[in-house]
């Protein structure tokens, strides 16, 4: 290993630096642009002043800058807190439920000796293989559970998946010493005590890599929202950028309004710079704790793909 | 069965752990399975899928007369598959070379960090921006090119619309996985191949290449049995979900979202529904199959 090491360093140093590199450090800037300068126009439109998108349109240069955008976002601000609130409560529940139970049932699974463990692994091997579709899920939540414009809706669904599973099996077999939980046993610990104080602690790089995907997806999950939730006080972030763009088209769309009646609703309507300004508040987070967490979901991707 | 039974019971600690997911996966995906006999019925509301009369095959019936519809709809599905699957397969490795042979390590890190970003978006919000450059008044692409181009009611340019915006969102993530693969071929390989005086180029051709054609194999053949299933966000909200743009941009998903909200054609899409469900299944346990001949670590099952 260490050798290897060496090597590398001679190797290195020996290198020089040929033009190439600057080409193709050239080329992958130019992606890495091409990348982020849609991210940056969020930035620049949502403080853009609004009378500059209908003289210059979207740009990335506005001749003129303001917050108003967001002023007008914060005066809808309570639904918008509402909606904070609802999505943070969604993806921390849902996520650490998510990742308790996941962890319970691929410990569960690594016992050798636990007599259901084949049919535990067909048992969540089938809903891979087939499953009913969007319809018959939507039926079935709407009129066997009743679980329209419920919150639980938002959170249970996406709680359990297979793959997390399997990685999470993958890990404890890979990375958790057998002799410690074992050593725990033999010292008198119950399995919930093993799991609890021994397992879960070890876990931590692999529950943070699932953690962050889980999170992501119940943070930017806009179907279930979008086909269960009703009332305000359940409206989740997503669906509250989704319903912005509908009400605009509604407006916008209706050839009845007169035009002295559009100019005058022009305080209501969200202009530009406030939808953008919306979309900034909603990717925000993301972006924020998503440097923190690259390296463990780098590591999740390649678990992801390949099984012990 | 007694020892079974005593063996159960020694082991009841572990049953209880199982038995949270067991129980969200019968509700959420073993009950919904159940719902594929809405092929074969006339779903009525208030009756329920259970006491909805029985219709034999009349819905597949509907489904053949109106072919149009479904064959478009299936088309653009399978279409949208193969241009994402190669094209993003393409750059994702591509990308991984060329971070891969970049000397500047610490710069190569930190473009790969942007680069992940846009999969972190969501395709709610993705529409907006889409929309800040696409809309035919204020948007950044006419003013550009002073062109005045109503994108968003001419529906041939959305396939190429739709690719960009889906690469935009995945190569970059997608790019890590093979990364990962790079990061484990033996630097002595290229060392021995430099003194032999390869060049860059054909030292990528006959070692970087070779190494990654097992994963690619797998991760194509895995990604055949979602054939069928598409990345609704894309196809729904990007595209504002708009009528005029259907016949390029209706993929399965979104066309069954879309008679759930209008509360329409239930028994038409549940047979398009159960034709997209067999059409997977088959294809995961075919394409599982041969990826265990190949590389059993990988198969799914």
């Amino acid at each position: 290993m260490r050798e290897n090491k060496e090597d590398k360093v001679v190797y290195k140093t020996r290198k020089k630096i040929g033009k190439g590199q600057y080409i193709l450090t050239f080329c992958l800037s130019l992606y890495t642009l091409f990348c982020a300068l849609p991210i940056l126009l969020v930035f620049v439109s949502a403080f853009t002043d609004e009378s500059c998108f209908s003289s210059e349109g979207f740009t990335y240069f506005p001749s003129r800058w303001s917050t108003d955008g967001f002023m007008a976002v914060l005066k809808y601000g309570k639904q918008l807190a509402v909606s904070y609130g609802v999505t943070i409560g969604v993806t921390l529940s849902g996520t650490l439920l998510g990742l308790l139970l996941m962890s319970m049932f691929a410990y569960a699974l690594t016992r050798k000796d636990f007599p259901l463990r084949r049919f535990m692994t067909v048992f969540i091997t089938i809903p891979m293989l087939f499953s009913g579709g969007q319809l018959a899920s939507y039926i079935i939540n709407t009129n066997l559970y009743h679980m329209k414009d419920n919150i639980l809706i938002l959170i249970l669904p996406l709680c359990v998946s297979t793959m997390n599973i399997i990685i999470m099996r993958t890990y404890i077999k890979g990375s958790v010493p057998e002799e410690l939980m074992e050593s725990a046993r033999i010292d008198g610990a119950g399995e919930w005590r093993t799991f609890f104080q021994i397992t879960l602690p070890l876990m931590k790089p692999c529950l943070a890599s699932v953690g962050f995907m889980m999170a992501t997806a119940y943070w930017n999950d806009w179907q279930s929202a979008l086909l269960y939730i009703t009332s305000d006080s359940k409206k989740p972030l997503q669906l509250l950028l989704i319903n912005i763009s509908k009400s605009i088209d509604t407006l916008l769309n209706s050839k009845n309004v007169p035009s002295s009646a559009l100019a005058a609703m022009q305080g209501s309507i969200p202009s530009n710079s406030a939808t953008m300004a919306t979309v900034l508040i909603v990717i925000g987070p993301i972006m924020i704790a998503y440097p923190f967490f690259q390296k463990y979901f780098v590591k999740g991707i390649t678990m992801g793909s390949v099984k012990g | 069965m007694k020892s079974f039974g005593k063996n159960m019971w020694k082991h009841r600690t572990h049953v209880i752990m199982t038995l949270p997911v067991m129980i969200l996966m019968i509700m959420f995906s073993y009950i919904p399975m159940s719902g594929v006999i809405l092929a074969f019925k006339k779903y009525n509301y208030t009756l329920g899928m259970w006491k909805s009369p029985w219709v034999g095959l009349d819905n597949f019936k509907f489904l053949v007369a109106s072919k149009s519809t479904f064959l478009n709809m299936t088309g653009n599905t399978l279409m949208y598959y193969v241009i994402f699957t190669l094209l993003g397969t393409f750059l994702n490795i591509v990308l991984a070379i060329a971070i891969d042979q970049l000397v500047f390590k610490k710069l190569g890190k930190t473009l790969q960090s942007v680069m992940i970003i846009p999969v972190f978006i969501s395709y709610a919000a993705v529409q907006f921006i889409v929309f800040a450059y696409l809309n035919s008044n204020t948007g950044l692409i006419n003013n550009l090119f002073g062109t005045s181009t109503r994108w968003y009611t001419e529906s041939q340019y959305w396939p190429l619309i739709l690719t960009i915006v889906k690469m935009w969102s995945s190569v970059g993530y997608g790019s890590v996985l093979y990364m990962s693969v790079l990061a484990g071929i033996d630097q002595e390989q290229y060392e021995a191949a430099q003194i032999d005086g390869a060049n860059k180029w054909q030292q990528i051709k006959s070692i970087t290449i070779p190494s990654l054609i097992p994963m690619i194999t797998i991760m194509l053949l895995l990604s055949v049995g979602g054939i069928m299933r598409s990345d609704t966000g894309l196809f729904y909200q990007v595209t504002r979900n708009s009528g005029v743009l259907y016949d390029t941009t209706q993929v399965i998903d979104s066309y069954v979202l879309n008679s759930i909200f209008q509360n329409s054609n239930f028994g038409f899409t549940a047979a398009t529904a159960l034709f997209q469900s067999l059409v997977g299944t088959i294809l995961i346990i075919i394409s599982n199959f041969v990826v265990r001949k190949l590389e059993p670590d990988n198969a799914l099952f």
